[in-house]
């Protein structure tokens, strides 16, 4: 039950660290890998706030461990955009004040990053669907709502063109 | 001052913030890297009230990593005893431990505090710290509570009544005796609490050398939190120094000093070496603050018409098992502005606050949220019962434009609201007609449909006035200071305590309106005690008034000083200089040409060339303002909804919702639209399905996690639609009024007023919180709807 | 809210993963998606002193047509059952309850054979078992066996699984020509775990009702199948009538318990309104205008 030598691959990097079987991914990503991006809100898997990607596909990195995600690929909120370059979808929450708080936001943009790439012309009704997994208290919602529709509408303009 | 006159007030810019909380690069409590940190964890207590007989820290404190383990007993010594005793009559004062030391009083009471090398190994000896702890019986009601042979919850006070205050104004009795009807109506709202997504945190660093405290928490009010804090460790305020940080949401749960901050301090220094916190959600379902457990009852004389002719008004609620604020506080502000835009002279209240084994209340977004469903859930009764239109009610018994300035029964002042015209706004937006119409039809087809009202007079910035005339000590000032560097740039500051609300953003727009520079130009600091002016914080919705308001008249003080140079420079009379995005105009041959002077230039004469200043006047270009507002500043609203219910298994679906507001003048729009979906969402979410469950026989917390504890989606909050209708205020800097609960108190008026207008037809009422299925399915079992009523 | 210490094993084939079961026996715990049992441990409500990570196990994931059966890996991820052609063409009831699990990030880890070892009993998985008699082969060091759903799943949150077992995989029957399927669920917020949630399937010839398999998830320790109260149902013409009579035998054959915030009526009620409901979507399926 001691520390064990891990190793994650983490926005293309790999890191190596010592740790407990027991360190949940969301700790060993923050503590560990230094990347305080992905926030921690319940601890049981329902406010979404530490939402990751795991081989592209959103994962709620508190109710993984570390030990777990050796051999896979994880990508992290610093993975997508800059403050001098924001992603598409990050652009249109920060026009469209999807964001108060901002401690929601990161599991937010980990979950819609693939959603907008396998659904190019959402519905507000699926956009509704899909954001149910990510708990807000700041917004009501609605921002973010029309936020991921704005970045959809720009996704499927920058492909026509 | 008028809404076309402004330059940066009330301009669409995006925030600031967002850079770095997009990217994930903000700095939360728990991103602060602090080397060498030990981890606290608190041992809490499985009984809702029980005597303390012993603990025992050995098992904990032999397993590996674990630093100390500290009871009640031990940190008592190293702070004062908690007291909460304004001089309000009819409230008793209490004082407690740090840590209970005696008894523990709820399911989740602190009783001892691990301190590890981190939080894994702190939770495995938090779990082999031995409480033996002789059970008592709990109190779990409000009836419980007011019993004769009640437990006390707090064994120093003669029962559990902590409060009770009430009034009468006018001549209520003469008017209940010659009323048309008199017509009673209950009113329950439930257990709630406030769930930020960040949970509470705190970093304590002591150095032993300077004898100095750093203490980094997500506050709301960086300034008094400090005064308690160095007052409970009976530190002078200058050896304590608050960081608040990027804030994960507050609504009132980061304003008091909780026991397991203060504990985390004391074991900072004891032990020399940083100590850090993070509550983690289950915590912070059963121990931070919670809000919000009232019953009330009205009743109300009318005439025939529905003229309200006096109201009375009961309040009992249950406040928890210790008072983190005055326990008379919330309840009161209810009974105080409950009448709102209606004219009602002869008015009664009666509020009773008691105590019970349940965790401590505090203020919850909209504290007084209950106000405006009480008012218009009485009128919507009052129209029921003599078979009248709810509209036609409202409309006879509100005020009208001509009447304000208007003193209510209880002796408040309102003034520049706009109640009736937003009341007129929401209705013609929501379409009243053609819904009814439509509503009879779908009867028809056996579809269930209702629309409801509430209107909303919402106390947003309370001056210091107000809170002497309610015997409730405390100040309503805030400060603020600017300041022009020798580049020209502009940095400013205010006491309050962000947790989302884009201060960074619209602060630098009042600043820049003061000044007359781009906003771009200003940088806004907040949180830092040794850096920002003692203010009163964020609370209620003050920070656009008390926050805005005084640094709009700093800057205002800035540009005064600063063309008064450049008008000596010139050589030109003060009033033909002025200056606008940074860059001084004079008035000449009948129109405003740059004067060839930036704002920089200015800057640098009075930094480094002082000599070149106006005579009189000292180098430098650093301002303090700080600001009384009002006794209280009300913003208004009007909220219509629409739902449909699924009579057969009891659920609720909001088809429509729409809320016409005035807010005064708005400093950043987007901003403001944004605090209103988010009120409105957690009323909406509250009524719906928020509640915090203690069981009635042993007073346990059934509501431990997010399963039990349910919250609002994206999928069940409805779009909403904002008509503004803003108005400035004449009492207040730029006209500003503030506001960011009317939205709560609105939305759960409007929300149970339509369930109400759709259950009307079976012949019941909703008289409680949350529209559960449970709840809604045992109003309508075994009934039928029928064609007349409304 | 940290989880307690354990040793962590993550064997590399379903041999390696039964000799630790052997070895290990009631104080491993298996970890398939973890989205029920880490929120557990993390509690500390569940604290295995082993755990057995099962998900390099890829040969538990597979998906095949055997016979008149679909067979499906234990380690299948919600997602997976919720998007696959094979399933929506051969077993869509699986799919229709799948797509309604909790979240997207929740479907893209948990698994079927997680769920039904979980037995929680307003889950999916073990609703669409029972409703469709589905057949779970079970593997332990020394062999395998086959339990039927209704014997797999004993109580709420116990199965027949042995300390030393895993799950391998579910068959289901393949839909018949014809035959239509739905799942309905109720609850007070999108994602949570049904109140109660009901599964049907239909197949209806020339009108008439030749076969009705009904389940009802939410109302007892493990999910109902209703043969007994539809049983006088079959045969009949299939209407809006027929429709609420089955419903309100649905709701009279239900024994819930009374729970403090659910009552054992409204359990009923919702009984009868999900079976109403999910019928009326099969009549439509069905090419039945209601």
């Amino acid at each position: 039950m001691s520390e064990q030598r891990i190793t994650l691959t983490v926005n293309g990097e790999n890191i190596e660290f010592e740790a407990p079987a027991r360190k949940l991914l969301s700790d060993a990503l923050r503590e560990d890998c230094g990347l305080t991006g992905t926030h921690v809100g319940c601890e049981h898997g329902v406010c979404g706030a530490c939402t990751v990607l795991v081989d592209g596909r959103p994962q709620r990195s508190c109710l993984c461990f570390a030990v777990q995600m050796e051999g896979h690929e994880i990508e992290t909120i610093e993975s997508v955009g800059t403050p001098q370059r924001l992603s598409v979808l990050q652009q249109a929450l920060h026009e469209c004040h999807g964001l108060q708080c901002g401690f929601c936001t990161p599991g937010i943009v980990m979950t819609f990053e693939p959603f907008l790439q396998e659904h190019p012309e959402p519905s507000e009704a699926q956009v509704r669907e899909a954001l149910s997994g990510n708990l807000c208290r700041c917004t009501g919602y609605q921002s973010i709502v029309d936020a991921i529709l704005l970045a959809a509408r720009r996704l499927r303009e920058g492909a026509a063109s | 001052m008028s809404g076309a006159a402004f330059r940066s007030i009330g301009r669409h810019e995006p925030r600031r913030e967002d850079a770095r909380l997009l990217t994930g690069r903000g700095r939360y409590i728990d991103d602060i890297a602090v080397p060498g940190a030990l981890h606290a964890c608190f041992v809490r207590s499985p009984h809702a009230h029980a005597r303390i007989v012993s603990i025992d820290t050995a098992a904990a404190r032999a397993l590996p990593g674990v630093v100390a383990v500290y009871t009640g007993r031990d940190i008592a010594p190293h702070t004062t005893r908690h007291r909460m005793a304004p001089p309000i009559e009819g409230l008793q004062p209490v004082e407690s431990d740090t840590l209970p030391v005696g008894k523990v009083r709820f399911q989740g009471d602190p009783v001892a505090c691990v301190i590890a090398t981190d939080r894994y190994l702190a939770e495995d000896a938090a779990e082999r710290v031995e409480v033996e702890y002789e059970v008592l019986p709990a109190v779990a009601t409000i009836a419980q509570a007011l019993a004769a042979d009640a437990p006390r919850v707090d064994d120093a006070l003669p029962s559990n009544l902590l409060s009770h205050q009430h009034a009468t104004h006018g001549e209520v009795d003469a008017a209940m005796r010659g009323a048309f009807r008199v017509i009673e109506s209950s009113f329950s709202m439930q257990r709630q609490t406030h769930l930020p997504i960040e949970t509470r945190g705190c970093i304590a660093s002591w150095d032993a050398g300077r004898e100095h405290l750093l203490f980094q928490v997500g506050t709301q009010v960086p300034h008094p939190y400090r005064t308690t804090l160095a007052g409970r460790l009976r530190l002078s305020e200058s050896q304590v120094t608050i960081v608040s940080p990027d804030v994960g949401g507050g609504f009132g749960q980061k304003i008091a000093l909780y026991r397991e901050e203060l504990t985390v301090a004391v074991a900072a220094m004891l032990l020399e070496r940083p100590v850090r916190w993070r509550e983690d959600r289950m915590e912070n379902l059963l121990a931070s603050s919670q809000a919000r457990e009232d019953d009330c009852r009205t009743r109300v004389a009318v005439d025939a018409q529905g003229r309200i002719l006096a109201l009375e008004l009961e309040i009992l609620e249950d406040f928890g098992a210790y008072s983190f604020y005055p326990g008379n506080y919330l309840a009161r502000v209810v009974a105080m502005i409950v009448t709102g835009p209606y004219r009602i002279a002869n008015y009664r209240y009666d509020v009773k606050v008691v105590l019970s084994n349940k965790v401590g209340n505090g203020p919850m977004r909209a504290p007084m949220a209950i106000t405006s469903w009480l008012m218009d859930g009485t009128l919507d009764e009052v129209a029921r019962e003599l078979g009248l239109d709810p509209v036609a009610v409202r409309r006879l018994n509100m005020l009208q434009p001509r009447d304000y300035p208007h003193t209510m029964a209880t002796g408040e002042v309102l003034a520049d609201i706009t109640p009736r015209e937003t009341f007129e706004g929401v209705l013609a937006a929501i379409g009243y007609e053609a819904f009814r119409a439509r509503q009879a039809q779908a009867r028809r087809r056996g579809e269930v449909l209702g629309l409801g009202l509430c209107t909303v007079v919402e106390s947003t910035t309370y001056g210091s006035k107000f809170y002497k005339a309610a015997g409730i000590p405390g100040s309503g000032h805030e400060a603020a200071w600017v300041r022009i560097e020798p580049s020209g740039a502009v940095n400013a500051s205010v006491g309050l305590g962000a947790t989302g609300q884009g201060y960074e953003t619209a602060l630098a727009q009042a600043v820049a309106e003061g000044l007359g520079v781009p906003s771009s130009c200003v940088k806004i600091h907040l949180g830092h005690t040794d850096i920002a002016p003692y203010g009163m914080g964020s609370r209620g919705a003050r920070g656009g008034t008390a926050g805005g308001g005084t640094l709009y008249l700093c800057a205002q003080q800035a540009r005064r000083t600063v063309l008064a140079i450049a008008a000596h420079r010139l050589q030109a009379p003060l009033d033909a200089v002025r200056l606008q995005d940074g860059r001084v105009q004079r008035h000449e041959e009948g129109a405003w040409q740059d004067a060839g002077l930036a704002l920089a230039d200015l800057a640098r004469l009075a930094y480094l060339d002082p000599l070149a200043l106006p005579p009189g006047m000292s180098p430098g270009l650093e301002f303090h303002q700080s600001y009384e507002p009002p006794p209280m500043t009300y913003s208004n609203s009007s909220h219509a909804c629409i739902v449909r219910l699924d009579v057969a298994t009891g659920a609720v679906h909001i088809e429509r919702y729409v809320a016409a507001e005035d807010c005064g003048t708005v400093l950043s729009p987007v901003v403001v639209e944004g605090q209103q979906h988010g009120a409105i969402a957690m009323g909406l979410s509250g009524s719906l399905m928020e509640h915090v469950v203690y069981d009635p026989a042993t007073g346990q917390n059934l509501s431990g996690s997010l399963a039990d504890y349910l919250v609002a989606t994206a999928h069940e909050i409805p779009r909403i639609e904002l008509i503004p209708m803003h108005t400035p205020s004449r009492a207040t800097p730029a006209g500003i009024k503030g506001m960011a609960e009317g939205g709560v108190m609105g939305s759960i008026g409007a929300l149970m007023n339509a369930v109400n207008d759709a259950l009307a037809p079976f012949g019941v009422r909703a008289d409680r919180q949350p529209l559960s299925p449970t709840y809604l399915r045992s109003l309508l079992r075994g009934k039928q709807a029928t064609e007349n009523k409304q | 809210m940290k989880p307690a210490a354990f040793d962590y094993h993550r064997p590399a084939s379903v041999d390696e993963a039964l000799g630790l079961l052997a070895r290990l026996g009631v104080d491993a715990k298996l970890l398939a998606g973890g989205q029920s049992l880490v929120p557990m441990m993390n509690m500390r409500l569940a604290s295995p002193a082993h755990l057995v990570d099962l998900n390099d196990l890829s040969e538990l994931a597979q998906l095949r047509v055997s016979g008149d059966r679909l067979e499906v890996g234990a380690l299948a991820r919600h997602r997976t059952l919720a998007e696959s052609p094979l399933v929506a063409e051969h077993c869509p009831l699986l799919a229709q309850a799948a797509r309604t699990i909790g979240h997207g990030a929740i479907r893209e880890r948990g698994t079927l054979g997680g769920s039904l070892a979980h037995a929680d009993p307003a889950a999916q998985h073990t609703l669409a078992a029972v409703t469709l008699g589905a057949r779970l082969t079970l593997a332990h060091q020394g062999g395998r066996r086959v339990v039927d759903a209704e014997d797999f799943l004993r109580s709420a949150m116990t199965t027949a699984l042995e300390a030393d077992e895993i799950v391998l995989s579910v068959s289901y029957p393949r839909l018949a020509a014809g035959e239509v399927s739905a799942y309905r669920m109720f609850n007070q917020r999108h994602g949570d775990y049904a109140i109660v949630a009901v599964a049907a399937t239909l197949l209806l010839r020339q009108g008439r009702v030749e076969s009705l398999r009904l389940g009802v998830g939410g109302v007892a320790p493990v999910p109902q199948r209703l043969d007994a109260a539809t049983q006088p149902f079959l045969g009949r013409a299939a209407s809006v009538d027929w429709v609420a009579e089955v419903a309100r035998a649905a709701r009279d054959a239900v024994t819930p318990e009374d729970q403090p915030r659910v009552p054992a009526l409204l359990r009923k009620e919702l009984t009868e309104t999900l079976v109403a409901r999910a019928l009326a979507r099969c009549l439509e399926r069905s090419g039945v205008s209601a």
